[in-house]
């Protein structure tokens, strides 16, 4: 995982975490033209489903929003995102949420995703378009073998029932 | 000490004898010895002090009861001017009389004041006789009555008249009327007139009156007669100036005039009166003050017209400085200019150039007009954001900078910038000629801006920024460049240095590639003809113009498939290229350019130059001699609207013709040919005219493109913050989507655009996505 270590503090054991406060200092303007240049990319390939801008002037706030891939439970749906980007970013990953709750094997009831590109498979080369077409690709495809949420979980095999049961939970809490 | 009741009657009735206005008559046949005699019986007495109020008591009574009532009695409304004279003349006369009756008493009257001793001031004023004056003018005054102004009126105009007449009796000599009273010759009134005028107006001054009475009336009047009299001088005439004429007519005719009124017929004040000198010298400040301004109004009426003219009407704009600077009409001169501006030129049946034209002469003359620049920078500002809104605004001052020969001034501007900018060098040492802003000056401007922008920079800064200038010119200078075969580069490069002396060397950088383009295609050209494998596969010869892709602006997207023999050419050429320059190809644009053909029809020889459409059209006939419009449209994958369009070319050449509907046929009737050769010369400029059109993206395009990339941006920022208002997407673009400049006003217009195609929901004030 070369890629995942910023060249500049190599020397450091687990940079991404200890040197975080240096990197601040130096760093923000560079992480701030990497986000910058994201946004024009995500502008300019414009990939059906997916989608994110920044919240408010902070450029290290988004809003994603993904939409439910076609053909699976999820089709339809449309799921809203928060991602916060570190002063370590791109070498650490964002802090993805979901805000609009999820009924997923991988995400719990706080909207934490259990997602491994999201920790320890990080590398530099993800952005977040990359991360936003995972998440979405996630929900077709979850990992039932270390849910966070186990009612899906088991719910899962059964496609028809655990639609019925997503499409309930999805109206009732999709406008909070 | 007592009295009987007898002598006091007595004594009562001598004092009744020396006042008889106690019994309210003015005749008194009682003398100064007599009077001597009743003075002492009043000392004596010690009632000079009663006796002298009640006499005042009773002369107020009298005015206001005997004298005054019959005065206003003459004022009334009548339409008649000599008759009006005439009863004015009279009113005076009898208030004149009635008032010197008096005298006799008030010469008593003063010895018994004397004796009082009190030293009180009668009616506020220090002696008898002037407290007199005052209490006439005080009772005269209180019963004014509604139409008093009428007669007044009448009498100066009919004694104006006949002056006016002295000073300028010349051309209406002939005339068997005299033009001062309007009575014929043979029985004029004027010296009457005059007489009668002297007269009144001396009785008038003795009595104190002739201010309070005819002020008013005489200011009116006389303003009335500087604006007619400047009407007739200065309408239409802007090439004179008339300051000193009207100044001098005012010194020669109205004060003169004036005078005579103040000093009952003399023409020079009296030396020794300081009070009529002073009511003269300030009736002249406040004439002279109203002729700057009456004049001043009238010339901003026309500064429009002014505007137009200049600089011919260079004299108009300098008394237009001059009177500036006399009266206040600054604000009011912007205002209606403003408005004129408006009404005249900022609509639509103005063509741009003429608003352009207008807007450069409002700069010169408004420059000279005030050099601060401060007028102009207020009356131009709607003309500015006008022409902001026109879409061929750029093009149209690009074009009239750029073109040669008389009438393009904007050319000679540039050239004279050019000159201009070697000599400026020590304008800053110049510090004791400053001069402070005018006060309607905005202070957030800075001073040497406003003076320093010239014409070109005050048309470049309309938009704001020169990007889009040079863009335009850059459109301008490659549409020139595409459509002339023989290129006149020299010219070009010639203008080009005069802009960059403008816009700076970068800006113009794209445009000295696309010059370079030009004279290296010619090279390469040549090089390229005497290339032996080029040569082998040749059957004509073609000059190919190599354009820098990234340096041009982009063309607009035409399609045209051309016949598989020209394809190979070009084919062959790129070849040719390709060997003489590594890595690089050509990429053609078939649809530009032109072609020399040579037709042979029947016993017809034509030779044109067309477009590569129309030869590719014609072409496809050589082998062919009937074609649908659908399968043109296969051959040359043309849009068949375009088609049907271009084809009338040929059809207007007599050459092919509508057989039935959308099936064309080729002419080959040598008879119908004759008859259509003579219109060629009209159908070719038709042709021309149809070809004109630019084959460049224009700026406004560019626009749009610019706008929907921010479109994408805005997409992405509502699908993820639900919804916003205007200024917040605003303020996000300008954060996030770098590069473009978009104004808040720019951008409603295209989020309004956005709402009437049902893409955007505006729900108050605030923008969201339709949800689907």
């Amino acid at each position: 995982m070369a890629q995942n270590i910023n060249p500049h503090y190599a020397s450091s054991s687990n940079p991404a975490k200890q040197n975080e406060d240096t990197i601040k200092l130096k760093d923000n303007h560079a992480v701030s033209k990497r986000l910058q240049k994201e946004l024009m990319e995500l502008m300019r390939c414009a990939d059906k489903g997916i989608s994110a801008f920044p919240e408010s002037e902070n450029l290290f706030k988004w809003i994603g929003t993904i939409s439910g891939p076609q053909d699976t439970v999820y089709a339809g749906h449309k799921y809203k995102l928060s991602l916060e980007f570190p002063n370590s970013y791109p070498y650490a990953p964002p802090v993805v949420k979901f805000l609009t709750p999820c009924f997923h094997p991988n995400v719990d009831t706080c909207g934490l995703i259990c997602l491994d590109i999201l920790k320890d498979k990080w590398t530099a080369l993800y952005d977040v378009r990359t991360v936003l077409l995972s998440i979405q690709s996630l929900l077709a495809e979850p990992n039932t073998q270390s849910p966070l949420n186990q009612q899906a979980s088991y719910l899962w095999p059964n496609q028809t029932a655990y639609k019925k049961y997503l499409d309930e939970f999805y109206s009732k809490h999709k406008d909070s | 000490m007592s009295y009987k009741t007898g002598d006091l009657k007595v004594y009562w009735n001598r004092i009744n004898y020396a006042f008889p206005i106690l019994n309210d008559t003015i005749s008194s046949e009682c003398t100064a010895a007599e009077y001597e005699e009743i003075q002492q019986i009043i000392v004596g007495l010690g009632i000079q002090v009663r006796i002298r109020d009640l006499v005042l008591v009773h002369i107020e009574k009298y005015l206001r009861q005997r004298v005054i009532p019959p005065f206003w009695s003459k004022f009334m409304k009548i339409e008649e001017e000599i008759k009006g004279f005439q009863l004015f003349k009279s009113a005076v006369n009898d208030l004149y009389e009635a008032v010197s009756k008096f005298y006799d008493m008030l010469r008593q009257l003063t010895i018994l004041n004397s004796s009082c001793g009190d030293n009180k001031p009668v009616f506020g004023e220090k002696n008898v006789i002037l407290g007199f004056k005052q209490l006439v003018r005080a009772t005269l005054l209180s019963q004014l009555p509604l139409n008093y102004q009428v007669i007044i009126n009448h009498f100066y105009k009919v004694s104006f008249n006949v002056f006016d007449n002295e000073y300028e009796n010349s051309d209406m000599g002939e005339d068997v009327m005299c033009s001062g009273c309007w009575n014929e010759y043979s029985d004029c009134n004027c010296a009457y007139i005059v007489k009668v005028f002297h007269d009144t107006n001396r009785k008038l001054m003795e009595l104190n009156l002739l201010e309070r009475l005819t002020g008013q009336v005489l200011t009116n009047f006389i303003q009335l007669r500087i604006e007619s009299h400047i009407q007739k001088l200065c309408n239409g005439t802007f090439d004179v100036s008339h300051i000193a004429f009207l100044e001098n007519w005012l010194d020669t005719t109205v004060m003169s005039w004036l005078t005579r009124i103040y000093c009952a017929g003399s023409s020079k004040p009296p030396p020794d009166d300081k009070n009529i000198q002073n009511a003269i010298e300030k009736f002249k400040q406040k004439l002279s003050y109203y002729l700057y301004h009456s004049y001043t109004k009238l010339r901003i009426d026309q500064l429009f017209n002014i505007i137009i003219d200049y600089p011919d009407s260079q004299p108009a704009v300098d008394d237009i400085k001059l009177c500036l600077e006399k009266t206040d009409l600054r604000a009011t001169l912007c205002r209606k200019l403003q408005v004129a501006l408006e009404t005249r030129l900022l609509h639509h049946g103005v063509n741009t150039t003429d608003i352009l034209t207008a807007y450069v002469s409002t700069i010169r003359a408004l420059r000279h007009l005030d050099p601060s620049g401060v007028i102009l920078d207020t009356v131009t500002k709607p003309v500015r954001s006008y022409l902001r809104n026109r879409e061929d605004t750029v093009r149209s001052v690009v074009s009239s900078l750029t073109e040669d020969g008389a009438g393009s001034e904007l050319a000679e501007e540039l050239a004279k910038f050019a000159a201009e900018t070697d000599g400026d060098s020590d304008k800053d040492e110049a510090w004791d000629e400053w001069n402070p802003d005018p006060v309607d000056a905005d202070p957030k401007v800075n001073a040497a801006d406003r003076k320093a922008s010239d014409i070109i920079s005050m048309l470049v800064n309309v938009y704001g920024s020169k990007e889009l200038f040079v863009n335009e010119y850059r459109t301008l200078l490659a549409d020139r460049l595409l459509a002339q075969s023989v290129i006149n580069t020299e010219k070009e490069i010639r203008y080009l240095e005069l802009l960059k002396l403008r816009f700076g060397e970068s800006q113009l950088h794209f445009c000295e590639v696309m010059l370079k383009d030009i004279s290296d295609s010619k090279r390469i050209n040549a090089l390229i003809q005497q290339d032996k494998e080029f040569e082998a596969a040749n059957k004509f010869t073609s000059n190919a113009m190599i354009l820098s892709a990234q340096f041009w602006p982009p063309f607009k997207d035409e399609t045209l498939e051309l016949p598989e023999e020209i394809k190979n050419h070009f084919k062959a050429y790129t070849k040719s290229y390709e060997a003489l320059k590594g890595n690089r190809t050509l990429d053609w644009k078939p649809h530009l350019g032109n072609v020399n053909i040579e037709i042979e029809i029947g016993n017809k020889k034509l030779d044109l130059t067309v477009s590569p459409f129309n030869a590719t059209l014609i072409m496809h006939f050589e082998t062919k001699p009937e074609w649908s419009l659908d399968d043109l449209h296969q051959v040359m994958k043309v849009p068949v609207t375009i088609l049907r369009r271009k084809i009338t070319y040929w059809q207007s050449m007599g050459l092919i013709s509508e057989k039935s509907s959308d099936i064309y046929v080729l002419v080959d009737d040598s008879d119908a040919g004759k008859a259509n050769v003579a219109t060629n010369q009209v159908q070719e400029m038709i042709c021309e005219d149809d070809e004109a059109e630019s084959v460049m993206a224009s700026a406004h395009d560019q626009r749009e493109r610019d706008l929907q990339v921010f479109w994408s941006y805005i997409f992405a920022m509502l699908t993820n913050l639900n919804s916003l208002p205007l200024d917040r997407i605003h303020q996000m673009l300008k954060m996030f989507a770098p590069g473009t400049e978009c104004s808040l006003q720019e951008l409603r217009q295209f989020l309004d655009t956005k709402v009437r195609t049902h893409q955007l929901v505006l729900q108050v004030g605030m923008y969201m996505l339709p949800k689907t």
